[in-house]
């Protein structure tokens, strides 16, 4: 397994190709070390600068007298192969290569020039053609956008990994937004020296992260990459979502089974083998992973408590489409729940406690629902649009969820008054969906993987 | 497109049976006195297949002639595939004991650029293409793999039994599926159809075979 702490976790950075003007690459990296408060040295390298940003300069990074764990480079791509070859006489083993200009530009000589060296002085590198790194706990930040255009996600425990630059700005940009917590997050462009395969065995390894999510266009190599995975899974939750459904390879086929099995009908069995879960676009990948942040879940039986009676069966009818168990209560939970409900409501599931229900009502239900033995997971239903529910109702459902008895999910769906307590409550770890559709959904993948980490039958 | 050399017949029925993969009784007849004492001792009914390295698919040039019921029968039929293609591409003759009608299902592999070998199951004959309803795994898989994929597909009702109908011998086809699996991990194979396969409540029969190799 290679080692990527340097990379993640430097304690010493240099950034190669910093520069005094705001429009480059070179000068964003920089200053997000500085403002994001990045806790280790920072080395700017320019051969025509003598400071930057405040920071002294050196020409190269053999100047440098310090030992130096890891450097960014954003410099032309014709520099890179040479720019590299200093790193590893430096001893600097982990690299981030920013610059684009290589194989995905039909320059496949270069891109070999700079594996060739990576080789031989064993460093490990990042990219080339890709956005950067960030670890939010360590305050390492080489994405080189500039913060104000793109957020940044708090401390948390959901790693990314992602193929595309462009769509792993997005998606660090929604999940900052989404108050979702970030464990490491690599864009790794080209994977010319470390790849998809590498990044899951080190994140498998790593014990800030509990869930891996990964967007991928092609993996590099396709058995090691299964049996990464498959190490993984069995330990910790990874969601792809594989982009690239190319019909090419079908047009070319003559066989039945070769039009049949394309390349991404191949792709999802890989995953399927590997108990991956398979998103289907970018929401999912959310969607999925908040939920997979609980450790476990002890079966299918779902119970749902509700303010309004509709959102109520429309999550039942998703109860089923997932193929999921709607919970039968036991005769103590609805007994309990007869004495707490007016006496026009049922005390069945799912529980409707009626549109006049306040956060007390709700705290008593959830603490009745929660405690029998027949609910496995629970679905709170909160129509913020009521005249009883304010923001209490949130203190109600972040202490259920840090009580921990069962797992917990959110359906609060509505307008901006509804989205900010959404917010609230998924930065404090609950996990909140906008409709019954995405919530059912995200609770059967998180279901279904915890059948399948159970040994089979 | 790529040209691939498809397997001869009697190789690819060959190493398919090595690999434990059962087919009716068959011969390859290259004269009709030939096809008449191999017909006499496989019994009717019986079907004709074009044996052509040049032809993939022997069926849309009349290549193929099912429910032969007797003497008569095989030699209009040896003469009339004779005559559908000219001599020098006709390599012979199979003539095979007639499966009986069982549920068709197709069994397959494929060599998978990212993954290598590549195994499918689904529902097989002329369903293929309009329910394209197929399981995949990358190989090699086991037993658990190979029930799972069965299990799988959408018209796993017709062989658990729909209707009143025996279900299919699931332990045959998680061999047949395991066995396949062995062979595309085990040779150079680009392509591999085993299309239909009949199965029934006890065994399966793989009726027709199309190997493609690099």
């Amino acid at each position: 397994m290679r080692n990527l702490d340097p990379i993640f976790e430097p304690k010493s950075i240099a950034v190669i190709g910093a520069s005094h003007e705001p429009g480059k690459i070179g000068h964003v990296i920089t200053k997000n070390f500085i403002d994001g408060g990045f806790m280790g040295r920072v080395y700017p390298i320019n051969p025509n600068a003598s400071e930057i940003l405040g920071l002294k300069a050196y020409p190269t990074v053999g100047d440098v007298p310090d030992k130096i764990d890891s450097a960014v480079v954003a410099v032309h791509a014709e520099l890179v192969p040479s720019v590299l070859q200093q790193c590893g006489e430096k001893g600097i083993s982990g690299v981030v290569v920013i610059s684009g200009g290589f194989s995905e530009v039909g320059n496949y000589k270069l891109e070999q020039q700079l594996v060739d060296v990576a080789k031989k002085y064993n460093i490990n590198v990042i990219g080339p053609n890709c956005l950067g790194v960030l670890n939010p706990a360590a305050r390492n930040d080489s994405i080189f956008l500039p913060m104000y255009k793109m957020g940044r996600p708090k401390v948390g425990d959901i790693s990314f990994i992602s193929q595309s630059g462009a769509v792993g700005g997005c998606i660090i940009d929604l999940a900052a937004r989404a108050g979702i917590g970030m464990g490491k997050f690599v864009s790794y462009g080209n994977a010319s020296v470390v790849d998809e395969a590498d990044l899951l065995d080190y994140l498998a390894n790593d014990d800030k992260t509990r869930v891996i999510v990964a967007y991928i266009e092609g993996v590099k190599r396709g058995r090691a990459f299964m049996d990464a995975a498959k190490k993984v899974t069995a330990e910790k939750p990874v969601i792809v979502l594989k982009a690239g459904r190319g019909k090419a390879a079908q047009e070319a086929a003559k066989s039945h089974t070769g039009a049949l099995a394309g390349s991404h009908e191949v792709y999802s069995a890989a995953f399927k083998q590997c108990h991956i879960i398979e998103a289907d676009g970018l929401e999912d990948l959310f969607n999925f992973s908040k939920i997979l942040d609980y450790p476990i879940c002890s079966g299918d039986r779902i119970g749902i408590i509700t303010n309004g009676g509709g959102t109520g069966v429309l999550a039942v009818d998703e109860v089923e489409k997932n193929g999921l168990q709607l919970a039968k209560f036991s005769e103590s939970t609805r007994e309990q729940l007869r004495k707490l409900l007016p006496n026009y409501a049922n005390a069945t599931n799912p529980l409707d406690i009626v549109g006049d229900a306040d956060s007390n009502r709700y705290e008593q239900a959830i603490d009745i629902v929660t405690k029998d033995p027949n609910v496995d997971f629970l679905v709170i239903i909160v129509l913020f649009q009521t005249v009883g529910i304010d923001s209490r109702v949130v203190n109600v459902i972040v202490k259920a969820r840090e009580k921990g008895q069962k797992p917990i999910a959110v359906i609060s769906t509505g307008g901006e008054y509804t989205e900010f307590h959404r917010r609230i409550m998924d930065s404090y770890g609950v996990p909140t969906y906008g409709s019954p559709e995405d919530a059912l959904r995200s609770v059967a993948k998180f279901v279904g993987y915890c059948k399948a980490k159970k040994p089979v039958k | 497109m790529i040209q691939m050399p498809a397997l001869d017949f009697e190789s690819s029925l060959s190493l398919l049976k090595r690999h434990g993969v059962r087919f009716p009784d068959y011969g390859v007849a290259k004269s009709p006195a030939e096809a008449a004492r191999m017909a006499k001792k496989l019994g009717y009914p019986l079907a004709l297949k074009l044996i052509s390295k040049d032809i993939l698919h022997k069926t849309d040039v009349g290549g193929v002639k099912l429910n032969i019921a007797d003497e008569k029968q095989l030699s209009k039929a040896y003469s009339e595939i004779a005559s559908a293609v000219p001599k020098s591409k006709l390599d012979g003759i199979l003539i095979q004991k007639m499966a009986p009608q069982g549920v068709e299902l197709l069994v397959g592999g494929k060599m998978d650029v990212q993954f290598g070998p590549v195994i499918a199951f689904g529902l097989g004959g002329i369903f293929v293409e309009i329910f394209k309803d197929v399981s995949l795994r990358v190989c090699p898989i086991d037993k658990n793999d190979a029930r799972e994929m069965i299990r799988e597909i959408k018209g796993y009702p017709i062989l658990a039994g729909a209707r009143n109908t025996k279900p299919v011998d699931e332990a045959a086809l998680v061999e047949l599926l395991v066995n396949v699996s062995k062979l595309m991990m085990g040779n150079k194979i680009t392509e591999l159809d085993l299309n239909p396969v009949m199965a029934y409540s006890n065994g399966y029969y793989a009726v027709d075979a199309r190997i493609l190799v690099p």
